[in-house]
């Protein structure tokens, strides 16, 4: 794994929660806290955050809402709902709008916590990577686009076909490595999905 | 109808008789020369100058037909007749005869006779002879009838014997008609029917016919000189039209032969049209038109037989009156014109066969008056037997009817026990909603309790977690600098660098920090343990949550157990204010349902608030509980009122908030039992509850709670 610190935020309307959360996970991340929704959305505008975690029942919003409400802007970072008692509806409720990441229930286990924001985080980056990578494969897709485009101008004003030839051979070599390279990162996304 | 039958043939032999008796020997040697005076204007000494012009009259009943001239008749071969012999011209219906004995052209004598003059004793026209025998007798005659001059010579007495044989047999017709007449008088009034009035008319028509037929009518309107003359024809033209609208009547015209009602009504306008050119003094014109009329009789026999061949059995006789009239007239007119010969026995043709005439309509009457009451008794046996039918069917549908009745009533005792087994099941299903919202509102309660409960014991634990890391830290510090210490009091070789270590280790587990949040985490800890504390003695307040046993409890302490164990529910949604007098008295009560009550009256309180503001903190609900002192009739109470600034309610919800099932809540969001379950339940506690609200200001529930001694609420009954 990368040794990049892990980045997380935890809301939630009772103070001592914050306080026991800080005191729990300083040492393994760094963590930030915050007791206002609103709050809270302005921290994940500031800066980037790889896990947020949120209290369910808090007074105006649920925790759903609040992930409902930072989902447009922020749809790579791993949301993980805290509940003291969860209910069906809120249950349902978490999965199709706020698009849960996972459900931890208080009192939580530290260990367990700790796992799920290391693995909140994994999904995060994987999610991020991934963007990375379509842009990349994207961006060289391009360029072979640009190549071929460039060798058929050539050949129809006259160019010689056997520098054209060459040139085409060289193309497809790229082509070929590119596409070895991206055959690999799919290899390694399947070999970790396992 | 047998006997009239006989009495008829007796009358008309008796008739017979009586012509017989008056047989008369005809003097053959009388001959007539007649001559024609066109205009009438002719003086009897102007008529000898005519003799050139004179023609011959040939016959015993010479007829000149009918013309408006005069007549001037020269008898002759009366000469040599004995002195009392007379002539008589036995023809009652002649206008004016006028009688005139010339020499020359000197008249000699002159004797005047005639209808027109209406005298009664001229019923037979007698003249006498002239005593010379060189005398010429002459007649002047005029008539708007048909001139028929039997010139007769015969003697006085037989004249005499003439008339009164005539007045004899006028007599017996006259009462044969009577009888006829006064009968079916009798016979209309009796049977209302219009055929017999019309048929009176006839009989009574007809038989004034016969009287100016032969003269008598002088014996009615004799004095007036215009009936006089025009009798015959008036009498003749009623006849006919009564003839004509009996048979209209009788034949039933419109029904059996509806294309004849045009002739008929021709016909009866023939008639009309011949009284009235009578009126208009135009008598000539009036006789041939009453003459035209007299198609009618062929007519009546055509239709009368249409009319029995279409089915109208009693046509056949009017049929066979007709034909005998018919034969009665044409005999008579032959007679007139000399066909037939003039004797007493075809004189009596045609008032006999008036008479079978009027007898035979009689009897057509009575059998068609017997064909409606037959018809008329089987429409009546008819209706008869469709009223028994009716009956039995009415009789049927009653039975019907019952049964269809007793069938109802069987299907609507079913139905009714169809309806109370639905009663039952919907009482059931009733209870059971009870039961659910009880549940329903156990379940919340639980929900609220858990999460109340597990945020503190979150933190207490996961703090203890924490505290026991940063108290081994903190132990590391401690015994790294220890253990300098102890190579520092030893003074042993490397004792400052182990001081560093110890130094560099506190500062790298940042000991003041260490400090700091080993002491918040400690005061988390007991923050925790106190709060748990609480719930848990507000969850001991409540009892049993739906024990029935009542205790005796602190409204005060069940109402902020109530609110505690809302938790977030209200606290974090609204501002709740909670304002409670001190030193109350307890109340005997089943203190979990009472929770379920506030439980439930306090969320509807925050729930109205959440409707109508956004922002939470404009959001109050007040919670005041206070004892009503007695106040002089002994009001020893305690009230619990909570008020809130929500929506407010409507006077309709207002007063229906407590009837089952009655929610303004969305389908599906509420079972609308909610308050009508606290009612019941502080209806158990002898509670009074009232309802302020103001739509948009925000609605107060204000609960009463008596106290009674030992506070014996049947509650405990229960």
């Amino acid at each position: 794994m990368t040794e990049e610190t892990i980045r997380v935020l935890y809301l939630d309307d009772e103070e001592p929660n914050l306080f026991s959360f800080k005191a729990a996970f300083r040492r393994d991340f760094e963590v930030h806290t915050c007791n206002e929704p609103h709050k809270a959305v302005r921290m994940l505008d500031d800066a980037e955050f790889h896990v947020v975690l949120s209290d369910q029942r808090m007074p105006r919003i649920s925790g759903v809402e609040f992930f409902e409400l930072i989902m447009p802007d922020h749809p790579d970072v791993s949301r993980v709902l805290v509940t003291g008692y969860a209910d069906t509806d809120a249950v349902v409720d978490a999965i199709n709008k706020g698009q849960v990441y996972r459900f931890v229930s208080k009192p939580w286990n530290e260990e367990e916590l700790r796992n799920v924001i290391k693995a909140g985080y994994d999904l995060n980056r994987s999610r991020v990577n991934n963007a990375q990578e379509g842009q990349q494969v994207l961006a060289a897709m391009d360029g072979f686009v640009g190549d071929l485009d460039r060798l058929t101008a050539d050949l129809n004003s006259g160019h010689e076909a056997n520098n054209v030839a060459q040139e085409l051979s060289l193309l497809k070599g790229r082509m070929m490595e590119e596409r070895i390279r991206y055959g690999r990162w799919v290899e390694l996304q399947n070999s970790r999905s396992k | 109808m047998r006997g009239w039958v006989w009495i008829a043939l007796a009358f008309t032999w008796g008739l017979q008789g009586c012509s017989e008796g008056s047989t008369e020997r005809k003097v053959d040697a009388l001959d007539l020369v007649a001559l024609e005076d066109v205009d009438g204007t002719l003086r009897p000494d102007e008529v000898h100058l005519r003799s050139q012009l004179l023609q011959p009259l040939k016959g015993e009943q010479p007829n000149l037909g009918m013309r408006n001239s005069a007549y001037w008749v020269k008898v002759s071969g009366w000469q040599g007749a004995p002195r009392n012999a007379r002539i008589i011209l036995d023809n009652p219906t002649v206008d004016s005869i006028d009688a005139v004995i010339l020499d020359g052209p000197r008249v000699l004598g002159r004797q005047r006779s005639g209808a027109a003059y209406g005298k009664t004793e001229d019923l037979i026209p007698t003249f006498n002879l002239p005593l010379n025998v060189n005398h010429e007798l002459w007649f002047r005659v005029r008539s708007t009838k048909p001139l028929v001059l039997p010139f007769t010579l015969t003697q006085v007495d037989r004249v005499k014997t003439m008339r009164v044989q005539r007045d004899l047999a006028l007599a017996l017709y006259t009462g044969i008609v009577l009888a006829i007449l006064i009968y079916n008088c009798f016979l209309a009034f009796s049977t209302g029917q219009q055929a017999y009035f019309s048929y009176v008319l006839v009989v009574l028509t007809v038989g004034l016919v016969q009287w100016s037929f032969n003269g008598y009518d002088r014996l009615i309107w004799g004095h007036i000189p215009w009936m006089a003359r025009n009798g015959l024809t008036m009498m003749g033209a009623s006849s006919g039209l009564a003839a004509l609208i009996f048979a209209r009547e009788f034949l039933e015209v419109r029904r059996y032969t509806p294309k004849w009602n045009r002739w008929i009504q021709g016909l009866l306008v023939i008639y009309a049209s011949a009284m009235l050119a009578a009126l208009l003094n135009q008598p000539l014109l009036a006789y041939n038109l009453v003459n035209l009329g007299a198609l009618s009789a062929p007519a009546m026999i055509v239709l009368s037989l249409i009319s029995w061949r279409r089915g109208n059995t009693s046509a056949l006789w009017f049929f066979v009156a007709w034909l005998i009239f018919l034969v009665a007239v044409t005999t008579q007119a032959l007679r007139d014109f000399g066909v037939l010969p003039s004797t007493p026995v075809t004189a009596l043709f045609l008032p006999l066969g008036t008479v079978f005439e009027m007898l035979l309509l009689s009897f057509a009457l009575g059998n068609r008056i017997n064909l409606l009451k037959r018809s008329s008794d089987a429409a009546n046996a008819k209706a008869l037997a469709a009223s028994l039918e009716n009956e039995r069917i009415v009789k049927q549908q009653n039975a019907e009817l019952e049964m269809r009745v007793q069938h109802r009533t069987e299907a609507l005792g079913q139905a009714n026990s169809e309806l109370s087994g639905a009663l039952d099941e919907l009482k059931g299903a009733q209870d059971q909603l009870i039961q659910t919202e009880k549940l329903a509102s156990l379940g919340q309660m639980t929900a609220g309790i858990a999460h109340e409960l597990n945020n503190p014991i979150n933190y207490v634990q996961s703090n203890a977690t924490s505290l026991r890391r940063d108290i081994e830290e903190l132990i590391e510090i401690v015994d790294a600098y220890s253990e300098a210490f102890a190579a520092m009091a030893e003074g042993a070789h490397g004792a400052q660098a182990m001081a560093e270590a110890a130094a560099e280790k506190s500062r790298k587990l940042d000991l003041d920090f260490l400090k700091e949040e080993s002491r918040q985490l400690v005061a988390g800890i007991l923050e925790g343990a106190d709060r748990t504390t609480k719930i848990v003695g507000g969850l001991r307040v409540f009892g049993r949550m739906d024990g029935d046993k009542p205790v005796k409890a602190s409204l005060a302490e069940l109402l902020e157990a109530s609110i505690t164990v809302l938790g977030n529910r209200a606290r974090s949604k609204a501002k709740i204010e909670v304002t409670f007098e001190e030193n109350l008295p307890e109340l005997w009560c089943q203190s979990g349902k009472l929770s379920q009550v506030f439980m439930n009256i306090v969320v509807n309180a925050v729930q109205a608030t959440e409707s109508r503001w956004s922002d939470a903190e404009q959001r109050s609900v007040r919670v005041e509980l206070k004892h009503l002192k007695a106040m002089g009739e002994g009001v020893n109470a305690l009230e619990v009122r909570v008020q809130d600034n929500g929506t407010g309610m409507d006077e309709e919800t207002r007063q229906r908030v407590f009837d089952p099932f009655y929610t303004t809540k969305d389908v599906g969001k509420g079972t609308g039992l909610g308050l009508s379950i606290v009612k019941g339940i502080l209806d158990d506690h002898g509670a009074e509850v009232e309802v302020e609200s103001t739509m948009g200001d925000g609605t107060t529930f204000i609960l009463t709670f008596p106290i009674t001694d030992e506070a014996q609420t049947k509650t405990e009954a229960a």
